[in-house]
């Protein structure tokens, strides 16, 4: 199983085939919320592509070694998941501000953001505790498996941004009837490109 | 009680977390496939909301504000995780439909947002009130969403195992309104037409 089709298999399925925000609505609020210009879409991005590669890890070993042996995950896991992700976040905020001044500046702001952004509650808890999505893959992770995983998950949301953030700059130019102006014509926008996405959906057998 | 009536009312209608405030989108587009799923959706979210509301109001005056965010999300959490264990042992297939979107109730701004603007700073009794009106405000759009798509999209609307309300034979639903695409497009449409209806009503009463 642990060969470089595998993981590429399960990198294109997270990233393309199973994107986060377009396929799955996971994420929409930091989606429709920070849009609105290129810088702070790649700002955001970048730290949740970082934020989530961490939480997964984090939650992944926590369910491994605490919460499953002990016998207390099905009751105890939101709430655990939820507080790892706060601190984690919380500590890497305070890491980087002491120790790269210039990544904080990028990235910094974002980072409280993301503690409530349902994408990084929703890949840590599929990589930990299989199942939620149902995906036509293997499902129970290996550590690098969860770790290609969240990777996929996180480069996935950041291009969907990223195209989406694009079409909306082009879109405050166009000549759009007076009541769409705005959030409904982003949803509509949102929609159709969601559809090249469901186009997707078959390849390789995922 | 006419302050509490109107803090009620807010939520339904000028202030609704979805088609006027824009948050807690994730939840609606994802479920609002089914009347059946969006109905316990529904419930769940306005169970977890007037909880967390009483809750937090009533420990408001010992939380200390430097930490009030890390004890919301504690409190919404031990909520959550009720509705979570509920639904998995008495209705698993609901729980299987709606799946991950139980945990992720956690994360629904919407609760945190109603937590931090209006219980932190209110009696337990009006937000109570706010609690309730949010949670229904927010369920009746899921609900109209829902409708409108698994009508239209399958051609008849399930509950609890049998259809209740189907088109006339002949009818070819377009699939697209039970795809995910669709979800964003009628959800535009709709927001637009709330809109159009604010808009007329201000420029009627300026007329």
């Amino acid at each position: 199983m642990l060969t470089i089709s595998h993981f590429l298999l399960l990198f294109v399925g997270a990233a393309l085939i199973n994107n986060i925000l377009l396929t799955r609505f996971i994420g929409l609020c930091s989606f429709f919320g920070i849009s609105n210009s290129m810088n702070t879409a790649f700002g955001m991005s970048a730290a949740v592509i970082f934020v989530m590669m961490m939480a997964s890890t984090t939650t992944w070993l926590v369910w491994k070694f605490i919460l499953f042996p002990l016998n207390i995950g099905e009751f105890l896991y939101i709430p655990a998941f939820i507080l790892i992700i706060a601190a984690l976040v919380q500590f890497v905020e305070m890491y980087l501000r002491k120790s790269s001044p210039a990544l904080y500046r990028a990235m910094g702001i974002y980072l409280p953001l993301i503690t409530t952004n349902c994408a990084v509650l929703a890949a840590a808890t599929e990589v930990s505790k299989p199942g939620f999505f149902k995906m036509a893959m293997p499902y129970s992770y290996t550590l690098g498996e969860a770790l290609v995983y969240a990777f996929g998950v996180s480069v996935g949301f950041g291009f969907a941004l990223l195209t989406f953030t694009a079409l909306r700059e082009r879109l405050d130019i166009a000549p759009v009837p007076r009541v769409l102006r705005g959030n409904p014509m982003s949803f509509i926008t949102a929609g159709l490109l969601s559809l090249a996405y469901v186009g997707l959906a078959g390849w390789f057998g995922l | 009680m006419k302050e509490w009536l109107r803090v009620f009312k807010n939520g339904l209608s000028i202030d609704n977390p979805l088609t006027v405030l824009m948050i807690g989108l994730c939840a609606t587009l994802a479920v609002s496939s089914q009347v059946e799923g969006s109905l316990f959706m529904g419930i769940a979210v306005i169970f977890v909301l007037v909880m967390s509301n009483a809750l937090i109001a009533m420990l408001r005056k010992v939380i200390p504000a430097q930490v009030r965010i890390p004890i919301f999300i504690v409190i919404i959490a031990s909520f959550v995780t009720v509705v979570d264990l509920f639904l998995k042992a008495f209705f698993p297939p609901i729980y299987a439909v709606l799946g991950i979107w139980i945990p992720l109730i956690v994360v629904n701004c919407i609760i945190l947002g109603r937590a931090e603007a209006f219980a932190y700073h209110n009696s337990v009794w009006l937000s109570i009130a706010d609690g309730l009106g949010m949670g229904i405000g927010f369920s009746f759009v899921l609900l109209g969403l829902a409708f409108i798509r698994e009508l239209f999209g399958s051609g008849k609307i399930e509950l609890f195992g049998s259809a209740v309300l189907k088109m006339p034979s002949g009818y070819a639903p377009p699939i697209i309104l039970m795809m995910f695409p669709g979800a964003f497009i009628l959800f535009g449409f709709v927001v637009a037409f709330v809109r159009w209806l604010n808009e007329r009503s201000t420029e009627r009463k300026a007329a």
